[in-house]
């Protein structure tokens, strides 16, 4: 009956990193989804989901365009996202993360174009040529996204090993 | 680090995204450059490091449920589109004739009128949906062309009617393409036009009589919708345009229409 839900709910958490608009934009998304059914021409179960999804991240970067979003969501930014943003610890507080927590703040902190090319891959197993198609990005794109995004995690996991 | 264009190959090869032979090649390569091989061996443990630390999460059992009352709710609006009559104003018949005249007739305009808007409704729905949909990759244009003798007669024999095309590169919306689409339990003849980045998708079909005439403006999911009829089409017009700059797309088409009359 709703196929497919938690990938799209896993993928809206992600993009929102909040559980309550998560839900409101796989509610809208299903709605969606109803309507644009006629011009769902996929055949295979995967490219149903791949369309699902494209909904669902069509949703929440609508959603986060007309801003009730906007406060959660921070840019891309060199600067602000420099290694020294990623650990906001106040100097002098033991702090141990363990690489899990780690991981998941890097993760919060990568701007969502960044956040979702590592959902789709790493969780949801998508081909580079899906991802692009949820993201609507060529596929040069969503290497490139993926690469940065992975290096990014990879100095966080590094940052922790090194204190 | 690494050297520069090689990281994004090497996480293509460790997700199985090159060629056979690209593969080989890159593998052969890692064998012999400590620097790809570190860059590859970080990258299996930072896999390993998401697998075992980056969630997928289950849809709560509370929002599944929520879905499946919202579509259920959905459904059944649109297996029904019709608001029915009300029924206190037909009870009234039974009062004196005039009376029940007056009330009948309102009864009536407004249920026509509740019918219409409806009707509307689901007409900007749908076009809507349709922009919506174009915007995916590969479904904009059936017909890719800047050439309004190119889209013009690519729809004979594709629709019922050879609708109006128009080229607006002068004035700053160049065509970018025709398509069909399905809208209104019609096909239609959708043309696309481009502002900067923005999409302009322009539905066209043979006018009805007596049936939207009224011009129609609305803004919904961040999407401008215009909507007017010539004595021989129907316009919808849908884009993420700002409204101004889409005002004066409009205006230039119905100019460009009016001047072909």
């Amino acid at each position: 009956m709703l196929p497919h839900m938690d990938a799209a709910y896993t993928l809206a958490r992600y993009w929102t990193r909040n559980e309550q608009d998560a839900e409101d934009i796989v509610q809208d998304a299903y709605l969606r989804a109803l309507r644009y059914f006629d011009g769902y021409r996929g055949e295979s179960p995967a490219s149903a989901r791949a369309w699902l999804l494209t909904i669902v991240r069509n949703t929440a970067y609508t959603t986060r365009k007309r801003g009730r979003v906007d406060a959660l969501t921070t840019e891309f930014d060199d600067t602000e996202h420099s290694l020294a943003a990623i650990d906001d610890q106040p100097a002098g507080v033991e702090v141990r993360h363990d690489a899990k927590e780690t991981l998941g703040r890097a993760l919060d902190r990568l701007a969502p174009e960044f956040r979702e090319v590592i959902v789709l891959r790493e969780l949801q197993g998508l081909s580079y040529k899906e991802i692009g198609e949820v993201t609507g990005v060529p596929v040069g794109t969503v290497m490139s996204r993926l690469s940065r995004a992975r290096a990014r995690l990879q100095e966080a996991l590094r940052e922790k090993g090194e204190r | 680090m690494t050297h520069p264009g090689f990281e994004s190959q090497v996480d293509a090869l460790l997700d199985g995204e090159l060629t056979a032979d690209d593969a080989r090649e890159l593998e052969a390569h890692i064998t012999r450059c400590p620097e790809c091989a570190r860059l590859r061996d970080d990258r299996l443990a930072l896999r390993a490091a998401i697998t075992a630390g980056v969630p997928s999460y289950r849809a709560p059992d509370a929002l599944r449920e929520r879905v499946r009352t919202a579509l259920a709710v959905a459904t059944s609006a649109e297996m029904r589109p019709m608001p029915r009559p009300q029924r206190g104003p037909l009870g009234a018949l039974w009062r004196p004739m005039a009376l029940a005249a007056s009330l009948v007739i309102v009864a009536v305009g407004s249920w026509n009128l509740a019918l219409r808007q409806a009707q509307s409704d689901r007409l900007a729905d749908a076009v809507l949906a349709s922009h919506i949909r174009s915007l995916m990759p590969g479904h904009l244009t059936d017909v890719p062309s800047s050439d309004q003798h190119t889209v013009k007669p690519w729809f004979n024999g594709k629709l019922d009617f050879s609708p109006p095309v128009h080229d607006l590169a002068a004035r700053g919306y160049p065509l970018l393409g025709g398509r069909l689409d399905y809208v209104n339990g019609r096909s239609v003849a959708v043309l696309a036009y481009g502002r900067r980045q923005h999409l302009i998708n322009v539905f066209v079909w043979p006018a009805m009589p007596g049936q939207g005439n009224v011009p129609d403006m609305r803004d919904r999911q961040g999407y401008h919708l215009r909507h007017w009829s010539t004595p021989e089409y129907t316009y919808w017009v849908a884009s993420d345009l700002n409204a101004t700059e889409l005002q004066d797309f409009v205006r230039q088409l119905q100019q460009a229409i009016r001047s072909d009359a």
